[in-house]
């Protein structure tokens, strides 16, 4: 019971990092209609850029510079690659992302060679003992800064003129458009958001007990790609929701892996995929994705 | 108003021979020219598919949205050219489009639309005086602040379109159709809305297919033909020739008709009773007519070339003319359905604190055409929602012939013959027109999946009945030319005819409409009232019909329910409805007789 317990624990506080990639991803979605698979390597980046400075600038400067950097980049990719092909089919859209992906995690890659980084996190390896279990503080904390950043954006969204301008643009950018919003700074803003969302995730990510920061971070990121679909693509709920079950599901199949020998190895890379799968062909559009919203 | 200052001001926008083509090559506008006079308001006229939007969209920069150029000519504000210009730019100079057809943000709440279409406002002080004229304006919005505006109801959408764009607090004003789909009352309040925000100095350019609204306030008016203009002038000259009262006011502007004598029952075949349309009253106009002094008639190309009016445009349906889907139908012994009698028995239904239905009862005897009018929100949509089975109601029952309707699924309802059409649109804009006509032909198919695969002689054939039978309801609608259009290009009066034309595809016995001439002028209202009485005698089926343009429904309706506030205030035949006082008060205004 104590067993299940932590490994709930765990895969919730995983969860919640996922749930901050699956946002970005869903940003990104309804404000351009782009499934953007560079998301990946924007977390290495933002993760990296921490990695590299936090040692002259101390880790809370280095955050902001990674949180700086990455929503740069993202913003950079929309008006430099993507501002170009609006209106482009979801299909085209998406290979000029992974375009994208592979260039800058190349370069990322060359950059940081076989050395493995490390974030610099105050929280360093310590551990939290919860009722009986022992949690990574830097879980912990990955949970509440997700909490906070949840809750922050909800109220953004729903108050803010640019919340309004932002969900407008979303339903019906002509329309939009006619009221003065401008759709190309709307766009980039939500790029830049995406690209923040994915620098904290990719801090956590990479801070113990993961072992570094590596290339392989930018791989790890795309376990976020199932709790994305399976909320539906288009909800924020549904980011939030999916990256919970993908990281308990993720948690317990890992911790539970000798007992489940039979499915094979490496079941908690499997999983994920398998769980999106099973949500999919109950409820098509996913968990809380839109079906067409109209009256007649 | 039309004041000799408004029409000769300097004008804010400057239209010059501009010509307008769409991605499939189609020429929308042939080098037209027009001005707005500053501080003026401007009237446009014409058929769907005349250019009305094509112009606003090309003033307002977002063609390029649509698929559309401008390939010669200009467009100036206040003098400084701006046909490059992106939407924005357009917005920042102060000009804002009500496009056509609401496009609310239907998962906004009221509240977060007004606020999105308060981007444009020049502070926040502005915005907030926006906002409190615009809920004095509609209260209802007020009261709806917080709930989805796709939940509201078509009319209270078309409020709220109207409400966004003013949020703005625009220089100029470019509204597409404002009227649409209100109510006579509120279309009333939509005029001295106009007219009191062009007083505190803004330009309105309005395209408008009740012309008599559009005449009454406009200073200057223009008339737009395949692309082109073929009359302008001051509205008050215009609104007294004869080609524009035979054309788009249909009785002469300004004066109504009297009431009809209450002993006379309308005829309900449909054939225009009220305004017997004398062969000369739909022929295009006629160049050599006489027109008054002081309405132009321009010619670009220097040539007195008046340009067919008629073109692209259906010509009248004639007694001898194309035969209804019904002709056919009597030879196939399974296509049709049989037409019961219809009975709404105490039906309420209620959303979250709205009633939308309170004990509504009503019977519609078969080969009948029954009338369900109201104010916006009065519950009309609803209730034919609960007949095609999408709503189930509260309380009450439903019964056509022996089905329960309320206990059938919509394709069970379909089924026992029940077919509709939506006053939002529920049609496939990429497909062709003849391609959403076929999906109602679905239920006649009897060839299977594998026989049609492999093209079999019989499938084959059954594909060209098909084929035929929606081409005969097509030209049945003046849709003949369009078949291979694409839907989401036609303007919106042709796509409520697809609408039509889609629901009479699936013979049904029992036919409901939800505002089927919304959108359309005077000219092509008389085509669709034919067209409707055509079918209806011919196939004797029923028809419930919702819409607000009176002149159609007295001229069509054996018998008519009232609505407001989802209860019934009255039930009877249209010219007792007419006159009474309830209705009267709640929804006709205290004009007596037919409004416009
Ligand atoms: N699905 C829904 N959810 C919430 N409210 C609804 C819903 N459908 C309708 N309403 C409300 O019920 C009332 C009746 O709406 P309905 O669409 O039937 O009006 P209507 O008579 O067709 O008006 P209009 O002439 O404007 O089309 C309106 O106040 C509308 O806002
Ligand atoms: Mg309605």
């Amino acid at each position: 019971m104590n067993e299940f317990l932590g490994f709930l624990v765990n895969g919730l506080s995983l969860g919640a990092i996922y749930a901050l990639i699956a946002l970005g991803f869903v940003m990104i979605f309804k404000a351009t209609s782009v499934m953007n698979f560079a998301h990946g390597s924007i977390v290495l980046l933002g993760a990296y850029v921490v990695g590299r400075t936090h040692d002259e600038v101390g880790f809370w400067w280095a955050a902001l510079l990674g949180i700086l950097a990455a929503a740069a980049a993202a913003a950079l990719v929309d008006l430099i690659v993507l501002r170009h092909a609006r209106g482009a089919d979801l299909g085209t859209l998406a290979i000029l992302t992974i375009g994208v992906d592979t260039l800058l995690s190349t370069e990322l890659t060359r950059e940081m060679g076989t050395a493995i980084l490390d974030a610099g996190a105050p929280w360093g390896t310590s551990t939290v003992h919860l009722g009986g279990t022992s949690v990574p503080l830097s879980r912990l904390v990955a949970a509440l800064v997700a909490v906070v950043v949840v809750a922050v954006l909800w109220a953004v969204f729903r108050f803010t003129h640019w919340g309004v301008r932002m969900r407008a643009a979303a339903e019906d950018g002509t329309t939009a458009a006619l009221m003065g919003i401008r759709l190309g700074r709307v766009a980039a803003g939500a790029w830049a958001i995406a690209g923040v969302l994915a620098a904290l995730a990719g801090v956590f990510l990479t801070s113990f007990p993961s072992p570094g920061i590596s290339p392989a971070a930018g791989v790890t990121a795309l376990a976020a790609v199932p709790a994305w679909v399976l909320g539906g693509f288009d909800s924020f709920p549904g980011a939030v929701v999916g990256g919970l079950v993908i990281g308990v599901v993720t948690a317990l199949s890992a911790g539970y892996q000798e007992h489940l020998l039979f499915l094979g190895r490496d079941l908690a890379q499997v999983a994920p995929y398998a769980v999106m799968f099973l949500v999919l062909l109950v409820r098509p559009s996913g968990l809380f994705g839109s079906k067409e919203f109209a009256r007649v | 108003m039309t004041t000799t200052a408004a029409v000769d001001a300097q004008p804010v926008v400057e239209v010059e021979d501009l010509r307008v083509t769409y991605a499939r090559s189609v020429q929308a506008l042939r080098g037209v020219s027009l001005w707005v006079p500053r501080k003026g308001v401007v009237a446009v006229l014409g058929n769907n598919g005349a250019g009305k939007s094509t112009l606003l969209r090309a003033i307002s920069g977002t063609l390029g949205q649509e698929g559309g150029t401008v390939t010669d000519g200009s467009i100036r504000l206040a003098g400084r050219p701006v046909e490059r210009y992106g939407p924005s730019a357009i917005v920042a100079e102060g000009v804002l489009h009500a496009p056509e057809g609401r496009r609310v943000f239907g998962t906004l709440t009221v509240e977060d639309n007004l606020r999105a279409g308060g981007t444009a406002a020049r502070s926040r002080r502005a915005r907030a005086e926006a906002g409190e004229r615009v809920y004095a304006l509609f209260p209802v919005l007020y009261e709806r602040r917080r709930q989805r505006a796709g939940l509201l109801s078509g009319g209270e959408q078309q409020m709220l379109a109207i409400g966004r764009a003013l949020m703005g607090s625009p220089r100029v004003l470019l509204l597409d159709e404002p009227s649409l789909g209100l109510a006579p009352l509120l279309t009333e309040r939509i005029a001295e809305v106009i007219t009191e925000i062009n007083r505190e100095g803004t330009a309105v350019v309005l395209v408008e297919q009740n012309a008599a609204m559009a005449l009454r306030v406009a200073d200057l008016a223009f008339v737009l033909e395949a692309g082109r203009v073929s009359l302008q002038g001051r509205a008050a000259d215009l609104a007294g020739t004869t080609e524009v009262r035979d054309r788009y006011l249909g009785m002469g502007a300004g004066q109504r008709p009297a009431p009809p004598d209450p002993g006379q029952r309308p005829v309900p075949s449909g054939s225009g009773q009220l305004l017997p349309p004398s062969p000369g009253q739909l022929s295009p106009p006629d160049a050599e007519r006489p027109s008054p002094p002081d309405v132009e008639r321009p010619s670009p190309s220097g040539v007195a070339q008046p340009s067919p009016p008629g073109a692209g445009q259906p010509s009248p349906p004639t007694a001898a003319q194309p035969p209804s889907p019904g002709a056919q139908r009597k030879g196939t012994a399974e296509a049709g359905s049989a037409v019961h009698e219809l009975v709404v028995e105490d039906v309420s239904v209620r959303f979250g604190g709205v009633q939308a239905l309170d004990r509504v009862s009503f019977t519609v005897t078969p080969g009948s055409l029954h009338a369900l009018i109201g104010p916006n929100g009065a519950g009309k949509s609803t209730c034919l929602n609960v007949l095609s089975g999408v709503y189930a109601p509260t309380t009450g029952g439903v019964r056509y012939g022996d089905h329960d309707l309320t206990r059938l699924p919509q394709h069970r309802i379909a089924a026992a013959g029940i077919s509709r059409t939506f006053q939002n649109l529920a049609l496939s804009p990429g497909e062709t027109v003849l391609d959403n006509l076929l999906v109602a032909r679905h239920r006649y198919m009897r060839t299977g999946f594998l026989s049609a695969a492999l093209r079999t002689p019989r499938s084959r054939r059954e594909a060209a009945e098909h084929r035929a039978a929606a081409e005969r309801t097509a030209a049945l609608l003046g849709l003949d030319r369009l078949l291979h259009s694409r839907v989401g290009e036609l303007p919106y009066g042709d796509r409520k005819r697809v609408e039509l034309a889609r629901a009479l595809c699936a013979e049904p016995g029992l036919l409901l409409l939800d505002e089927p001439v919304a959108g359309m002028n005077h000219g092509e209202s008389l085509r669709m009232e034919q067209a409707i009485g055509t079918v209806q005698r011919e196939l004797g089926i029923s028809i419930v019909l919702v819409e607000h343009d009176m002149r159609f429904v007295m001229g069509l309706a054996d018998r008519v329910t009232v609505l407001d506030f989802g209860r019934r205030i009255a039930d009877g035949t249209p010219a007792e409805v007419q006159r009474d006082p309830h209705v009267l008060r709640a929804y006709l205004g205290d004009l007596p007789g037919v409004t416009t």
